[in-house]
């Protein structure tokens, strides 16, 4: 099976984030993760290719720090990497973006293309989807388990409230997994080292040009939620307090 | 013509979700402000009773659009029978809840129309002529007003509960029920689903959680954590707990929130018993409602609450569990 | 119930040679990897027929990203930098030169400006860094040569062959709370190494091994240590300036307490302020946490921080015992850099600049070592002479008496230190002994039970939220992450004295010592105090304090899974 994985670098779950000078962004100086979803993704792409055999290929665009992301992604396994690097790709919407991964593929050929369940800086949870149409593939999301059929693949999808369903679809097909299905493994000292050697592949915007076009959708401002906190304390005795909680449960809250 | 709000509400296995209310109430609040006309439509086979009981809300028209194809759901199916509806009408604005079902299906749709989508937005903006949808950033720390810089459909999904589905206002007599038959050709449909199932889930997921009861060091003793399950049964939330908790192994790791834990931003966060320690609460105060129950008036919880009660929870949770549970049975 | 952490038995591990494997990623680590590959490339460029080779040198570095868990004020003393790259101000990450400097004698709300400023403490020429940004920079360059720096990995063990040390065990990856492997579970890596170089910063654990192990020690001084404490601010414009430094002595200690304060204006408005605290104070209830808070409630300090905001909190124990308090530094197979060692100006407060230096006289050795593919006791010894014909070791004879002066209060201490100056370090006599920090802890017994002159020293800080805080919410700025599924890594031999003994002899000062609240008493019916020690091993700074300070020494500092700890961003 010759997986892909999409994965992105975002600021550190815990990192104080400031807003630049266009207020429509945030500020570059922070530390750097890989998104926590993607790395399940990775995780699953690893398994399914230690039960089956093939490739494992990561992709991420973004600036040369996004490069770390590859590189662990390398030393847990990951055959080969490709980094659209160039800083014109951080501005890019969801839809540009997965135009540009769709271009930057255009000559391999994948059973599966997986992501995570969303970003933990955007949380859109789209790119997948879109690369889906894009490539004019079937695809499923939030996904749990993934299984070899005769047809294709046979996918665990989760849906609220704790109900499941299982949907057989053939290859190719895009997948974004679920978060937590595995315990994500740790990278080695020789994963680490024979990553050095491992291909990775730069491509440029110019080379995706074409494919790509003015973003369809713009961040006007980015902004710290101002809540207007009126703490209101409630008095009375335990038994008027508690209805007065469920008054507020009801008209104000609305969760009853 | 003038422009179209179109509301797509959403129908699973014999019922209308709730949810479509909430976008309802949203589509009308869009229309007044802005002028435009409403519209709503229910999509899949045998669909007419959702459509009626739709029709009884303020819109000006509700289509059902029909096709036994569309029956169960697949992206493909919805995504085709939708491109086919909004060609054909071309709304300025499309309006979805922003459910596990149309996070399937709404980019594919857009991208398929080459157009994009906003999702998980929590409400919306009208600046001079310009329409803006705000949405959670970075987990709740920061907020984003985004815009169209493309031209109309224009795709949009509400998180739950930013709107008020009791809010949807009823119209003044049903409005019309027009049924439009789309053509899905063989071939389309690639996914072939089975049966929808029920299992008990391996792990919680907080983030997913709508009402969450989190109780901290105030619950003083294991035994005690049978109270505030119960009030999160009764309330039909998550139970979850501070780090504390989770380190005597009272409650799994997973239960957990906090910066070692779990961020949630939940419509209504419940803390009992909890002191507030910054730890906590930069796994929480992204909620929409935070109500704490603490001894210790001095608690920094309090700074973060919506409401407070300065009492013994002990004393408090037990009223609550019952007044909850009147609610939900009464009228 | 506590399981510590210890490496898996009988189990199969993982074998990789290496030729050297330095232990820790500090300016001493890194500066050694930088100035083997210059020696290596310089060999290899005349000898293109007898190359050696660079991918069998390795960094071991226990944080997730190169300088996160390095943390000093700090001020560079540019002298061995400019020896490893000359010119390398134009590209390092400098944040000022210093430009001013102050030396003050605080009481609670005065101040009093040395007239002199002390030569030691003159900071002309000298930079204030993050060392954290410095160290990162340094690791940039040292991976551009072709070292491999394995993140996230921490030296857990050494590998010895009777007199010998044969390499280092990596820590044990996928260990669950109770010591077992889990799913994910990676055994730690024998690796097998001809020169293993040990720069794990203060208090290194391997060293400690090391030390313990061949009773090194036993000609040396006790090793002394001081706990610092720093907050970094942002602070509105002109409060200071860039490149201002600011030494107070005094107030909140009193003369019986070794310490003082360090304030340095960084650029953009950034105030790198901290507090030393000599872990050598009688009280056990003494918090040097709350010695800070209590800090910056001086009116000069409140002035300077109004209206500013925290943004980051670290601690770290620093080695002060001098040149005497140095143990061997080589032997067969291992040489000994930096901090660990114990190559500190406790007089300049300053050590980056030793540390670099030792990594470079380390380097030039174990470069010796792999072309003569000799790594004995022998040719390694010859990193103790270097070290001892340096610069290192003039600067630090100059003050090999220096701490130890101040073992009978502060004014005992400023005589001895005079007349330490007047004599090219001796003093009264050639080697003044020392005496191990925690032996000179006394049991509450001995104390007022209010706490006397100590008082406001003593228990843990309130804090207002704006100038002062708790421990729990400093804490939080730390970014310090661990994953929560493993053994307890501070490794308590014998947690019967913690909860029979201690709790009433000394208070349990592990809950006071420890800047990260790892340590907590809380209540349990069934022990005969009424109290039980309790960990909270997550939230570990990697200070060392605890391993140093207990008064029974039955803790043990071990790394945790590697990858966590705090996150000295820009600290």
């Amino acid at each position: 099976m010759k997986i892909l994985v999409c994965m992105k670098q975002v600021p550190q779950k815990d990192a104080p984030l400031k807003l630049n000078e266009s207020g429509a962004w945030i500020r570059e100086d922070v530390s750097y993760e890989v998104n926590e979803p993607d790395a399940y993704a990775l995780e699953e792409a690893l398994r399914q290719k230690e039960k089956h055999g093939g490739e494992v290929v990561v992709i991420t665009s973004g600036p040369a720090r996004a490069q770390q992301v590859l590189r662990e992604a390398l030393a847990k396994g990951a055959d080969r990497a490709i980094h659209l690097e160039d800083n014109a790709f951080v501005g890019l919407d969801v839809l540009n973006t997965a135009r540009a991964f769709a271009s930057a593929i255009k000559d391999e050929t994948f059973d599966l293309i997986f992501t995570g369940l969303q970003s933990d800086d955007y949380g859109y949870a789209q790119t997948g989807v879109v690369l889906a149409e894009l490539l004019g593939w079937p695809h499923a999301t939030i996904i749990m388990q993934i299984e070899k059929s005769d047809a294709g693949i046979r996918v665990k999808r989760e849906l609220e409230a704790g109900y499941f369903q299982f949907v057989d679809m053939p290859l190719p097909a895009v997948l974004t997994i679920q978060s937590g299905i595995n315990k994500l493994r740790y990278a080695t000292l020789i994963g680490i080292k024979q990553a050095k050697n491992k291909p990775l592949r730069k491509v440029t915007m110019a080379e995706v040009q074409s494919a790509v076009s003015g973003n369809l959708q713009k961040i006007e401002r980015l902004y710290v939620p101002q809540k207007t906190k009126n703490t209101e304390f409630l008095e009375g005795s335990a038994g008027e307090v508690a209805k007065k909680l469920v008054d507020k449960l009801r008209n104000e809250v609305r969760v009853l | 013509m003038p422009d179209t709000i179109l509301v797509v509400v959403e129908q699973r296995e014999g019922k209308l979700n709730r949810v479509s209310w909430e976008t309802l109430a949203a589509g009308q609040a869009l229309a007044a402000e802005t002028g435009w006309t409403l519209e709503a439509a229910v999509v899949g086979s045998g669909v007419a009773n959702f459509a009626n009981e739709v029709a009884a809300k303020k819109v000006s028209k509700v289509y059902a659009v029909e096709s036994p194809k569309l029956e169960p759901y697949t992206p493909d199916a919805f995504s085709a029978a939708l491109k086919q509806f909004i060609e054909s009408k071309q709304p300025k604005l499309v309006l979805m809840p922003h459910t596990y079902q149309v996070r399937d299906f709404v980019p594919k749709l857009a991208t398929a129309m080459g157009r994009t989508a906003i999702s998980d937005c929590i409400g919306y903006k009208k600046e001079g002529g310009k329409l803006l949808f705000t949405r959670q950033m970075f987990q709740g720390k920061l907020a984003a007003d985004v815009s169209f810089t493309c031209d109309a459909p224009w795709f949009v999904a509400f998180q739950n509960g930013a709107f008020r589905g009791d809010k949807a206002e009823a119209g003044a007599s049903a409005a019309p029920v027009e049924t439009v038959n789309v053509q899905i050709a063989d071939g389309v449909i690639r996914n072939k689903p089975q049966e929808v199932f029920k299992e008990a889930k391996q792990a919680v997921d907080l983030t997913q959680a709508e009402i969450i009861v989190c109780i901290g060091r105030g619950i003083k003793e294991q035994k005690n954590i049978e109270l505030a399950k119960q009030l999160a049964e009764a309330l039909g939330g998550e139970l979850a707990a501070s780090r504390p908790i989770c380190d005597s192994g009272w409650l799994p790791m997973d239960r957990q929130i906090g910066s070692s834990g779990q961020t949630v931003a939940p419509k209504l966060y419940l803390a009992l018993g909890i002191s507030g320690a910054i730890q906590h609460i930069v796994g929480m105060k992204g909620s929409r409602t935070i109500i704490a129950i603490n001894k210790d008036s001095e608690a920094p919880i309090f700074e973060i609450a919506d409401y407070a009660v300065v009492g013994n929870l002990f004393d408090v949770v037990p009223p609550l569990i019952e007044e909850v549970k009147k609610a939900k049975a009464g009228p | 119930m506590l399981v510590f952490r210890k490496p898996l038995e009988n189990i199969e591990r993982p074998q990789m040679p290496a030729d050297v494997v330095i232990v820790g990623g500090g300016p001493a680590g890194m500066a050694c990897a930088l100035r083997l590959s210059q020696l290596v490339d310089e060999h290899n460029s005349r000898n293109p027929d007898a190359q050696l080779s660079k991918e069998n040198i390795y960094v071991l570095e226990k944080a997730r990203e190169v300088g996160q868990h390095c943390l000093s004020g700090a001020l560079l003393d540019p002298r061995s930098m400019r020896e490893l790259l000359p010119g390398f101000e134009k590209e390092a990450p400098l944040d000022a030169e210093v430009t001013k400097e102050a030396v003050y004698f605080l009481t609670e709300k005065s101040k009093f400006k040395l007239p002199i400023t002390p030569p030691p403490l003159r900071d002309h020429g000298n930079y204030v860094i993050s060392l954290n940004r410095f160290v990162k920079w340094l690791g940039s360059k040292v991976e551009e040569t072709g070292i491999t720096i394995f993140t996230g990995f921490a030296g857990s063990d050494l590998l010895f062959d009777g007199a010998r040390v044969t390499g280092v065990r990596t820590d044990d990856k996928g260990v669950d709370k109770l010591n077992q492997p889990k799913s994910n579970f990676e055994p730690g890596y024998d690796l097998q190494a001809k020169v293993v170089i040990l720069a794990e910063g203060t208090r290194g654990s391997l060293t400690k091994q090391l030390i313990t192990k061949f009773d090194l020690a036993k000609d040396s001084n006790p090793q002394t240590y001081g706990q610092g404490i720093k907050e970094l601010w942002e602070v509105p414009s002109n409060r200071i300036a860039p490149g201002e430094v600011i030494y107070t002595m005094g107030w909140p200690l009193t003369t019986k307490e070794y310490g003082g304060a360090w304030i340095y204006g960084g650029k953009d408005n950034i105030v790198s302020l901290g507090f030393v605290t000599g872990l050598d104070y009688a009280d056990p209830r003494l918090d040097p946490q709350r010695v800070l808070q209590d800090f910056k409630q001086h009116p000069f300090v409140v002035k300077l921080l109004e209206g500013g905001k925290m943004i980051r909190y670290g601690a770290k124990s620093l080695p002060y015992g001098g040149w005497w308090a140095i143990p061997p530094v080589a032997g067969d197979g291992w040489m000994i850099l930096g901090d660990s060692a114990g190559f500190l100006n406790s007089q300049r407060l300053k050590g980056i600049h030793l540390a670099i230096k030792s990594g470079m006289l380390a380097a030039e050795t174990a470069f010796e070592a792999l072309r003569k593919d000799d790594s004995s006791a022998a040719t390694l010894g010859r990193f103790q002479k270097k070290v001892e014909s340096s610069w290192i070791k003039d600067e630090l004879w100059k003050v090999r008496n220096f701490h130890q002066g101040f073992e009978h209060g502060f004014f005992a201490g400023l005589f001895h230190a005079g007349i330490q100056q007047l004599t090219g370090g001796r003093g009264l006599r050639n080697r003044y002994a020392g005496t191990a920090g925690h032996q000179r802890m006394k049991k509450l017994a001995e104390l007022p039970a209010a706490g006397g002159n100590e008082a406001h020293l003593l228990g843990p800080a309130k804090g207002d939220g704006k100038l002062t805080f708790d421990k729990l919410t400093d804490l939080y700025h730390s970014g310090t992450k661990h994953e929560e599924d493993q053994p307890t890594h501070l490794v308590i031999h014998d947690t019967n004295i913690c909860n029979t003994r201690c709790v009433k002899e000394f208070g349990s000062p592990c809950q006071n010592f420890c800047p990260a609240n790892v340590y907590e008493m809380v209540d349990d019916s069934e022990q005969p105090n009424g109290k039980r020690i309790s960990l909270n091993p997550s939230n570990c700074v990697h200070c060392k304090t605890c391993d140093i300070a207990d008064p029974y020494q039955i803790i043990t500092w071990v790394p945790p899974e590697g990858g966590g700890g705090p996150n000295y961003d820009g600290m």
